[in-house]
């Protein structure tokens, strides 16, 4: 019985230790290596400095019988400052986070000075691996509506789907519900573009027409058609054109020129 | 009296779970993909306190959900109640002693929740059939909630038998005689 409980408890201990490493393993990125880079440093640093200390103790270096008191003191005069200068650089990071949400406000009224605007922050997020929809602090008491759009600085997030007295819920484009009309490249080509479980933060174009010349690194704004969305919002950029035996069933992936996933202060369209 | 501080106690599991998964869960996932700790919770209701009590706090549950957070309102609220009349079905004809059956249980929950949801979703609001994308993220959440099912066993275990004991007034006699 005791054996039985010991081996749940370290089947416990085991499953936990597996589940962060797959966590970890499945979100690391191969830029993010770096840090790794940094631990193995950090476990060599000590041998080599002590390497170092020795070669330069043998090549006859005399500063280590320097007075030794003196440079106590001069370290507590070193920490001392350190400390302060740490409390100095704590104090300005908040005022630089303060200063850089402002901003971002300023920002996002200034690049649509056409349209009358809400400033709101995204307070929730859908639960759901299958939907993309956010949460605004703002609602029919700031006089937003059903359908109204959703942009933020570099483009558009989604629009309005449902309004309580405080809040709203806002689909995103990456939701797989979520159909957008757009047009692509200088020839203006028209396509429709769709969230998508496959490509995670792309946008799917979908009836781009046989004679469409649409062109990776092209930009896709808002056409205006459908009611919902205002004519040149910024959509996103093809990052791939998938090409299929039969031409009309061709279609393209959008990187969405917002990052959804880690937008914060969106701006919602009431006119 | 006991009964009801037990449901309240369920309650807020319930919105502690919600802030798992609205913050802790956003950024602690599998390839993108987070696991659904309501299916545990609504599973453990209909398993140990049954009188249709699984049911019950799903469809509310269920209802929350939709009102606060989905697209469309039913969804959660038929799936988070159809699992708890199937752990109160399961609780009927299979015992929850083995870590593996409850295990069992859970992924067994999880691929009919998630299936049905996603189903409803694309009948409610009209959205394309990617099976193939959709398996993927199934079988990692599948993977997700089975490992977390392991890590919580001897919390369900324990929390379950005392709900089970203090709900039905008949299993003391029948689990011990």
């Amino acid at each position: 019985m005791r054996k039985n409980k010991k081996t749940g408890i370290v089947g416990v201990i085991i499953t936990t230790i597996v589940l962060v490493i797959i966590v970890i393993m499945s979100n690391i990125n191969i830029e993010d290596m770096s840090n790794v880079e940094s631990i193995l440093s950090t476990l060599v640093m000590p041998v080599q400095n002590g390497i170092t200390y020795l070669k330069n103790k043998i090549k006859g270096n005399n500063d280590f019988f320097t007075d030794i008191s003196a440079l106590k003191q001069e370290n507590e005069e070193l920490k001392k400052k350190n400390d302060e200068i740490a409390q100095q650089l704590r104090e300005f990071e908040i005022i630089k986070a303060e200063n850089e949400t402002l901003k971002e406000y300023v920002n996002l009224k200034d690049k649509y000075t056409e349209y009358q605007t809400v400033p709101a922050y995204i307070i929730n997020r859908d639960i759901s691996n299958y939907n993309n929809i956010v949460i605004i602090n703002v609602g029919e008491d700031d006089g937003i509506k059903v359908n109204m759009p959703v942009i933020a600085n570099n483009g558009l997030v989604g629009h309005v789907i449902s309004v309580t007295k405080n809040t709203s819920k806002v689909q995103t484009l990456l939701d797989t519900s979520s159909a957008v009309s757009g047009v692509a490249g200088t020839a203006r080509d028209t396509l429709i573009l769709k969230g998508n479980l496959e490509q995670e933060n792309m946008l799917k174009g979908t009836y781009i027409q046989t004679t469409a010349s649409i062109l990776e690194g092209d930009k896709v704004e808002t056409s205006g058609l459908g009611g919902i969305y205002p004519k040149g919002i910024t959509i996103g950029t093809i990052k791939q054109i998938i090409n299929t035996k039969n031409l009309s069933n061709r279609y393209a992936l959008i990187e969405p020129a917002v990052n959804i996933e880690k937008v914060e202060t969106v701006l919602v369209i009431t006119n | 009296m006991k009964k009801a501080i037990s449901v309240i106690c369920l309650i807020l599991t319930f919105f502690l779970i919600y802030f798992l998964q609205s913050n802790f869960f956003t950024w602690f996932t599998i390839a993108g993909v987070m696991p659904n700790l309501f299916i545990i919770l609504v599973l453990f209701i209909g398993l140990y306190v049954k009188k249709k009590m699984g049911l019950k706090l799903g469809i509310l549950f269920g209802l929350y959900l939709d009102i606060v957070l989905g697209s469309n309102i039913g969804i959660y609220t038929i799936c988070l109640g159809g699992i708890g009349i199937f752990g109160e079905i399961l609780s009927k004809n299979f015992s929850k002693d083995s870590r593996f059956i409850v295990t069992l249980m859970v992924i067994i929950s999880t691929i009919l929740f998630e299936t049905t949801a996603y189903i409803l979703g694309i009948l409610r609001s009209g959205g394309s059939l990617e099976l193939i994308a959709f398996f993927k993220i199934l079988l990692i959440e599948v993977i997700f909630n089975t490992l977390i099912t392991i890590i919580i066993y001897p919390i369900i275990k324990k929390a379950g038998y005392y709900l089970e004991n203090l709900f039905d007034d008949k299993f003391m006699i029948t689990r011990y005689f």
